[in-house]
């Protein structure tokens, strides 16, 4: 039993912990392991994509990264991980992030993700034109805090409906294609990639994308403890700054989004290629990466639909969530100076 | 009278090889034909699993997650048996003990592993240490229980047995009272194996990026890798009955076989 306990504590040490690298430092990663990494938490979606982007970016360009992208499975385990100091930044939904702060949380927004990126699918059998058809009808949300529930309030109201006309169900966005198929639900909304994989496998068509219903609509925003802003400005300050060049070069050509598709699939989301291109092409402005610093009337109208929505009571202001600090003109910040994978 | 002796070994060895052979073969072949009856093409085929399965292994995952969840599960699994066993014993010997803790383990002990997850991440963080909380929490419960009814349901005859030889204190423990709970502690610690084995996907939802279980997770967000959802499970239904007849192994030391039947 000791053997076998010694036996597979090594074995999961050198598969999997990187135990090789750790006995055999070379100069270059001891000198940078003195200045311990912090970690950024991020689900594979594309409302985070920035995150993945900016690390593999600072990589190429600078051989390694200043912070660590760690990779979560669900809201709950990514917020508390947050919440318990594991990871002093974390991609998080906006509505989450400002319940968080109305908790007591020291939590502050310091950017936004993404804008857009988000749609409604509907089976493609079913006669289901226009919002109003969906009265009555069942449609999933990924999380109560979610801004795809907000988004479902804003529709039905201008649609003249009210929240009772329909049935909203919480469900694990990648949960929902399947349940989408076998038509356990009438419709399902969340971030991407899991929209896109209902229409790339054929069953699945946009009701509408929110561009459509809500311009410019935010979901994730990149939120940071309080503490880690106060004794390592410096660090976050790059951290953001990395994330505004990564999404500048996000949107600088298609080429450079067609890299990332390949690069984040293969090395951090474990998802097929074809899916991030097609949801980062069809059509070009599904999600966007640009004009991403935070805008006090974007924030409100999500006050105001989350206490429409119940999940926000209206104590946390503006200013009390966010820090706009770290980027004051977004003009000024270039795209990251890589030309990409295949030059 | 001795061709029979000797042969029938032989007919019950085949008999319990093919048997289980051929209901995995019709389970299989019914698989197979609910399917392809469903014309879905979400829920993989049974080759779409057997496919998958050789791709985690030309990709090298297979053998790092089956050790990553291994390693997990002997590490919570060990500490449990190391705090259960000697807990059960004190408990079922001392009555005052077990009037004092017997309440909170059954209070503690019908909570499922993934409501414990924000604890875990709150006091252990998004390391190994995490997983491997859970899964201690899920197997020294079955443990205890079992090691304190072993104790408690013993023969009194061993006792005062023990006691006209003038047995007391540490021998009277070492010697009659440990031997007379192990197979009861035996079977709670198989049982116990199980149930360890069993939260590997739960405990495997915290961050971590290795194992069977993250291997489901991770499956579920790629799209549509159903054949990889599935693979996982396929894998930690064969690893648990690996483990299963590895432990049916102790069953059979002297010290322990005297206590089970003669089937």
């Amino acid at each position: 039993m000791g053997l076998w306990t010694v036996a597979i504590t090594a074995a999961h040490g050198f598969l999997n912990l990187d135990w090789a690298k750790r006995f055999r430092p070379d100069p270059a990663s001891a000198a940078a392991g003195n200045h311990e990494k912090f970690r950024v938490g991020f689900l594979p979606v594309t409302c985070h994509l920035t995150c993945p982007v900016t690390d593999f970016i600072n990589k190429q360009l600078a051989g390694e990264n200043l912070f660590e992208p760690m990779r979560f499975n669900g809201w709950p385990e990514l917020k508390e991980a947050f919440l318990a100091g594991r990871t002093p930044a974390t991609f998080l939904l906006a509505p989450m992030a400002i319940a968080l702060r109305e908790q007591g949380v020291p939590i502050k927004v310091v950017y936004l993700g993404h804008r857009d990126g988000s749609a409604v699918m509907v089976h493609k059998d079913s006669d289901i034109r226009r919002m109003q058809d969906l009265r009555g009808k069942r449609i999933a949300v990924p999380n109560r805090y979610s801004n795809q529930r907000l988004l479902i309030f804003r529709a039905l109201n201008d649609a003249g409906m009210r929240i009772e006309d329909v049935q909203l169900i919480e469900m694990p966005p990648p949960d929902m294609p399947a349940a989408l198929f076998a038509k356990a639900v009438d419709a399902i909304s969340s971030g991407e990639p899991f929209m896109a994989q209902t229409e790339l496998d054929g069953y699945g068509r946009v009701l509408w994308l929110t561009k459509d219903v809500w311009p410019n609509f935010i979901s994730c925003v990149l939120a940071v403890h309080e503490d880690m802003i106060r004794d390592h400005r410096e660090v976050v300050q790059e951290l953001v700054t990395g994330i505004a060049k990564s999404g500048k070069w996000l949107d600088q050509t298609m080429d450079h989004r067609m890299d990332a598709a390949q690069f984040v699939a293969k090395n951090y989301y474990n998802q097929h290629p074809r899916l991030l291109e097609f949801v980062l092409s069809k059509p070009p402005d599904r999600v966007k990466y640009t004009n991403l610093s935070l805008r006090r009337g974007d924030f409100e109208e999500i006050e105001k639909l989350g206490q429409q929505a119940g999940i926000l009571k209206g104590t946390a202001r503006f200013e009390d969530y966010t820090d706009c600090s770290f980027v004051p003109d977004e003009s000024a910040i270039p795209p990251h100076a890589w030309p990409g994978l295949k030059k | 009278m001795t061709a029979i002796a000797t042969s029938r070994p032989v007919g019950r060895t085949t008999l319990a090889l093919a048997l289980p052979l051929l209901t995995a073969a019709v389970l299989i072949a019914g698989w197979h034909a609910a399917v392809v009856a469903s014309g879905s093409d979400l829920f993989p085929k049974p080759y779409e699993v057997v496919n998958g399965i050789v791709e985690l292994a030309e990709r090298g995952l297979l053998v790092k997650y089956v050790v990553a969840s291994l390693f997990r599960v002997t590490w919570g699994f060990s500490l449990a048996v190391l705090v259960g066993v000697p807990l059960g014993l004190v408990l079922g010997w001392f009555r005052p003990a077990y009037l004092a803790l017997n309440p909170l383990i059954q209070v503690l002990r019908p909570i499922s592993p993934i409501a414990w997850i924000p604890v875990a991440i709150l006091w252990f963080g998004i390391e190994d240490t995490a997983p491997i909380f859970l899964i201690f929490l899920a197997s020294v419960f079955p443990i205890t229980v079992s090691a304190m009814a072993a104790v408690q349901n013993m023969q009194q005859v061993y006792l005062r047995a023990a006691k006209n030889f003038g047995l007391t204190g540490l021998p009277l423990f070492a010697r009659v009272i440990l031997p007379a709970a192990l197979p009861q502690i035996l079977t709670g610690i198989r049982i116990a194996l199980g149930v360890a084995w069993l939260v590997v996907v739960a405990a495997e939802m915290i961050a971590v990026q290795s194992g069977l279980g993250y291997l489901i997770n991770d499956a579920r967000n790629a799209g549509k890798r159903y054949d990889l959802v599935v693979a996982g499970m396929v894998l930690i239904g064969l690893v648990g009955l690996v483990l299963d007849l590895l432990v049916r192994r102790l069953e059979r030391f002297d010290s322990v076989r005297w206590g089970y039947g003669q089937r």
